[in-house]
């Protein structure tokens, strides 16, 4: 059986490509005179995220700088990406702290155990979503960085509602 | 009176039993599998009944018993999980934890320790103290041991430790009630060859080692039942492993051996066993200078080197070998013509646990010359002398070499060095195998008396280092002498099978308690 080719005849109102063009030009200068915003003006304008959001982690400090963190384990114990090395060391006054304390943000599965686990509330996962690095190895965060982060903390529980905790 | 042989009928939490006269409550319900907690009793020293943690319920009786010293009357009727027993036992951990820091994140003992166990257990999670605890700080009571007074539960298992086991009476309790310490009388520090025993029966944080201060969490720790190659006592340890280094050794009880205790020098020695810079690659030589090579190729040139028949075999073993590795070069002298072998043993002061008289530190500080011994290697102090101008075969197995004159081995026909170091002797050798230590392998030491004690295997070897007898067997099934062992329970049994005085072991019967050598002074006592 020969294959049959049958021709369509189309209104040449509704197929013209002018009449589609003109409606979307309308559209365009609609949006000249009268802006609608429907996007984010990212990275001027930040995205609100939750006080419970978990990002890259932030170490708290005491008032002359130090680390909280008593070099405990806690947090490389339970972790369970494995992400966190911690070695243990004795200071000067014989109080127990961390010589190194790093976190790989790559492999971080930011659970927030860490910061549940913490007994001196020093490691915190923090309110904070912008990670953008140049190099990979610049993800293992150390000590020194992770005391200089700024951003808030992560809230475990819902601040407005105590009986979630 | 014949007391001791009289049976006496118990109930324990419903269960009757039967036990000897003056068994205590505690040692009977442990039959039953009741576990009654405790602090200040300890099974290797005697009770004072000072931490109230065992209190049972007894029936008949107008309160709650001590179980660790009350023996066992008949037709007793006991309750160990009773309400009034818990209530006890809840009100001595509320006491005990009135001024302890609860600094279970920064305490070493936090993962094995009993306060932070039962406080747990029995859910004492706040507390009703309102007065500011007693902060009385840290000191130190031997040169590497550190006090912490306030985490002290005043269980008196250290004192008990000085006074009864070591028989040096240096600690005592100062003050009384919650002011309470331990120190030694005049405040100075002591030195006792014994006294990390005070650290192992510190049933909480109080007595730490330096050593081990913050080195590591317990739970991180991995546990390896071992044999301490400190002397050749032969004490059984169980060595704590992280991250592929020896951490900690803790004394694993024996009876037979070294009871609850081991020496300093013991612990001393086995930490960081093995570490640093290692012999990782077989090498041969190659005209000047030692090429590094793999196995394959390792073992064709040896093979290839004894085909050529070198001459007769001599050997320089370590008595920090194992029987297994010695009994395979042994072999492999064997098919070339053995002209013996020497072993050195370095020695040092004795010192003696006069409390458990069966455990010293002995004089010969390596585990295994018993072992070498009857394995017809000999004792000698001078041990490159045989060596020296010997023309044929020369094996030096996992000896260091140290102190050996200069040009050592190069006379010859074939020198092959098996060990786990590179000391500059070595490197005259043709072939060098690299070996493991002991905690890199399984394995058996006979100590002093010829009990025979098996260890297991801890840590990786570095880099391509097998054990010696893995290699050694390889070689001797390509010489075509007998077949190739892939365990060290296959070795032993040729060994058991080809020596007299290990006849009748294998590692079964070994197990992990140890057994004598039949003949041997150990074969009576471990029946």
């Amino acid at each position: 059986m020969p294959i049959g080719v049958k021709t369509v005849d189309r209104p040449e109102v509704e197929s013209s490509y002018l009449r589609a063009t003109l409606k979307g030009m309308a559209l365009t200068f609609k949006h000249l005179v009268r802006p609608v915003t429907a996007s984010q003006q990212y990275p001027e304008e930040k995205y609100e995220v939750s006080p419970r959001w978990r990002g890259t982690h932030r170490m708290a400090v005491h008032v002359d700088g130090r680390a909280k963190c008593v070099a405990c384990g806690l947090c490389p114990t339970v972790c369970p990406a494995n992400c966190i090395k911690l070695i243990p060391a004795e200071d000067e006054n014989g109080e127990r702290y961390a010589a190194v304390y790093e976190i790989d943000e790559f492999r971080c599965i930011f659970c927030g155990y860490c910061q549940e686990v913490c007994p001196v509330e020093a490691i915190h996962v923090g309110v904070h979503y912008e990670n953008a690095e140049y190099s990979r190895e610049r993800f293992v965060y150390d000590l020194e960085r992770l005391c200089a982060q700024k951003h808030p903390f992560t809230q475990l529980w819902d601040p407005e509602d105590p009986a979630s905790e | 009176m014949n007391d001791e042989k009289k049976l006496l009928n118990v109930t324990i939490d419903g269960v009757e039993l039967e036990v000897p006269a003056g068994t205590t409550i505690l040692a009977a319900a442990e039959r039953v599998g009741a576990v009654i907690p405790r602090y200040c009793y300890h099974p290797g020293l005697s009770a004072p009944a000072v931490c109230r943690m065992c209190l049972v319920e007894v029936e008949g009786a107008p309160k709650p018993l001590a179980s660790c010293v009350q023996p066992v009357q008949d037709d007793m009727v006991v309750h160990t999980n009773t309400a009034q027993a818990r209530k006890a036992r809840r009100a001595a951990v509320e006491f005990l934890l009135m001024n302890h820091p609860l600094d279970c994140p920064i305490c070493d003992a936090a993962g094995q320790c009993e306060l932070q166990d039962y406080a747990f257990e029995t859910g004492q999670l706040k507390t009703r103290y309102v007065e500011p605890k007693l902060v009385m700080g840290r000191d130190k009571v031997t040169p590497e041991i550190v006090y912490f007074a306030d985490r002290c539960i005043l269980c008196t298992r250290c004192v008990r430790f000085m006074d009864e086991i070591a028989k040096d009476p240096v600690l005592v309790v100062i003050n009384r009630g919650q002011r309470g310490y331990i120190d030694t009388m005049t405040g100075e520090l002591f030195e006792n060859p014994f006294s990390i025993n005070i650290v192992d029966v510190c049933p909480v944080g109080a007595l730490v080692n330096e050593d081990f201060l913050f080195k590591a969490r317990a739970w991180d720790l991995d546990q390896t039942a071992s044999i301490c190659p400190g002397c050749s006592q032969g004490c059984n340890v169980s060595l704590g492993t992280k991250e592929e280094r020896i951490v900690r050794a803790k004394p694993r009880f024996n009876p037979e051996v070294n009871s609850y205790w081991m020496c300093d020098h013991g612990r001393k020695t086995v930490i960081n066993w093995g570490a640093g810079a290692r012999i990782e690659v077989p090498m041969a030589r190659d005209g000047d200078e030692l090429k590094p090579v793999d196995w394959p190729q390792a073992l064709d040139a040896l093979s290839e080197a004894i085909g050529n028949e070198p001459g007769r075999a001599r050997a320089i073993v370590s008595a920090g070998a194992s029987n297994e590795s010695l009994f395979t070069l042994r072999r492999l002298m064997e098919e070339l013509g053995s002209d013996g072998g020497v072993f050195r043993v370095p020695t040092g002061p004795e010192a003696e646990l006069p409390g458990f008289p069966k455990l010293k530190l002995r004089r010969d500080r390596v585990p295994n010359a018993k072992g070498a011994e009857l394995l017809g290697f000999q004792r000698s102090d001078a041990v490159f002398d045989s060596a020296q101008g010997h023309r044929g075969a020369l094996f030096v197995l996992e000896d260091t070499l140290e102190g050996a004159p200069d040009g050592f081995g190069t006379n010859a026909e074939l020198f092959v060095y098996i060990g786990t170091r590179l000391n500059p002797a070595a490197r005259s050798a043709d072939i060098v195998l690299p070996s493991t230590t002991f905690a890199e392998m399984a394995g058996t030491f006979t100590n002093f008396e010829g009990r025979v004690q098996r260890f297991e295997q801890a840590l990786r070897g570095p880099g391509l280092a097998r054990p010696w007898w893995l290699t050694g067997s390889a070689l001797l099934e390509r010489l075509g002498a007998g077949g190739r062992y892939r365990t060290a329970a296959e070795v032993f049994a040729a060994l058991a099978s080809e020596v007299s005085e290990y006849e009748g072991l294998n590692y079964e019967v070994l197990g992990l308690k140890g057994a004598g050598a039949p003949g041997s002074s150990a074969a009576a006592t471990a029946g």
